[in-house]
């Protein structure tokens, strides 16, 4: 074992917070999101108009919104693919980083995009 | 009654290949794994090597895969394996020396890395008290639970992470490291930490768990090392906060 090397930080505590974070979302919100857009909406046991639905997306709890169910779900999702596929023996670690990481900051800065431009 | 037992051989000055070979063994419902091959050896095979001492799952010394799963030889019995059969390796993840007897070096050298001992404030003092380290029942309970590794290395052979990557401090040396980290009158915490902080400690485990299945005195590594990771995050914290390393 390397004892006498100098040990690296690892930055893994910041994804692994992003993981864990997305999953307490996934556990408190995600199923109320797929319950209201994916039961009662199309059954219109609710009603949401577009003009209702876009005025409450791009202010303050669309933000919220977009954080608990888009950016923190795809951290989370994301790192289990990563995680998932190095255990499968894609060893190019970094590159499967790169790859997952960089698709869910992709995922968080888009919807925040969309969302200042709305707003 | 008898059951035919097949061992994974490795006899290097015979062959550069690992070979099955099968042996009928005579048992009752007391005969455990280490019981039958103790028979192999003294009565059918003396050239069968394997490593034994305590026979009652405190040394930690017989370690083996039964079937493909990691476990103390002296902890499992014949009468369990009637219908599927027995298939004896030497512990996976493991460079093997002959038979089932495996290099534990790397082991032994990762168990090392994390200084696990007691790390008092003064040194000095240490020495020279002979005062007894008073603790009370609660500060026992943290780490009395991941105190009771006999270091079998099993959860080694469970870890896929370290078959991976033999670089990987592992999840024994980590939980050592913990039960350290949570005694009270230890003050090595932060000696530790860069070994627990890096790739090869804690953020190589993917909380896959088997670890904790297979220890033999259920200290639970898998939990040992997932609240590492808790105090590696929050050490990173303090860390840009420009606290302690």
């Amino acid at each position: 074992m390397q004892q006498n090397k100098q040990l690296k930080r690892s930055d893994e505590p910041i994804w692994w917070g992003l993981f864990s974070a997305g999953g307490v979302c996934f556990a408190v919100f995600l199923p109320s999101i797929i319950l209201f857009y994916g039961l009662l909406l199309p059954l219109e046991l609710v009603i949401l108009d577009y003009k209702q639905a876009s005025q409450w997306f791009f202010g303050f709890w669309g933000l919220i919104f977009i954080g608990a169910v888009i950016i923190f779900p795809a951290f989370h999702s994301l790192h289990r693919i990563r995680h998932a596929l190095y255990d499968v023996k894609f060893q190019q670690k970094t590159l499967i980083k790169w790859l997952t990481m960089g698709f869910a900051g992709l995922l968080s800065a888009t919807s925040l995009l969309i969302w200042v431009i709305g707003s | 009654m008898e059951l035919e037992v097949t061992i994974q051989r490795y006899l290097p000055e015979q062959s550069s290949e690992p070979f099955n070979q099968s042996y009928t063994v005579p048992y009752d419902t007391s005969t455990s794994v280490l019981d039958a091959l103790t028979y192999i050896k003294e009565e059918l095979d003396p050239t069968l090597s394997y490593r034994w001492s305590c026979r009652m799952a405190i040394c930690g010394s017989c370690g083996i895969m039964l079937n493909g799963k990691p476990m103390l030889g002296c902890n499992v019995f014949l009468r369990d394996y009637v219908q599927t059969g027995m298939l004896i390796e030497p512990m996976a993840h493991f460079p093997v020396e002959r038979d089932l007897i495996i290099d534990m070096e790397s082991f032994l050298t990762h168990l090392e890395a994390v200084k696990p001992y007691l790390i008092s404030k003064d040194s000095k003092e240490s020495v020279q008290s002979f005062d007894p380290h008073n603790q009370t029942p609660r500060q026992l309970d943290k780490y009395q639970q991941f105190s009771s590794c006999i270091n079998c290395g099993l959860c080694y052979s469970a870890c896929p992470q370290f078959g991976l990557n033999p670089e990987f401090i592992g999840p024994a040396a980590l939980t050592l490291a913990h039960r350290y980290n949570l005694d009270n009158r230890d003050a090595g915490q932060a000696e530790r930490m860069p070994m627990i902080n890096s790739e090869e400690g804690a953020w190589s485990c993917t909380f896959v768990g088997y670890c904790s299945e297979v220890c033999p005195k259920s200290v639970d590594p898998a939990a040992a090392v997932n609240q590492s990771k808790v105090t590696s995050a929050t050490d990173l914290i303090f860390s840009l906060l420009g606290g302690r390393s």
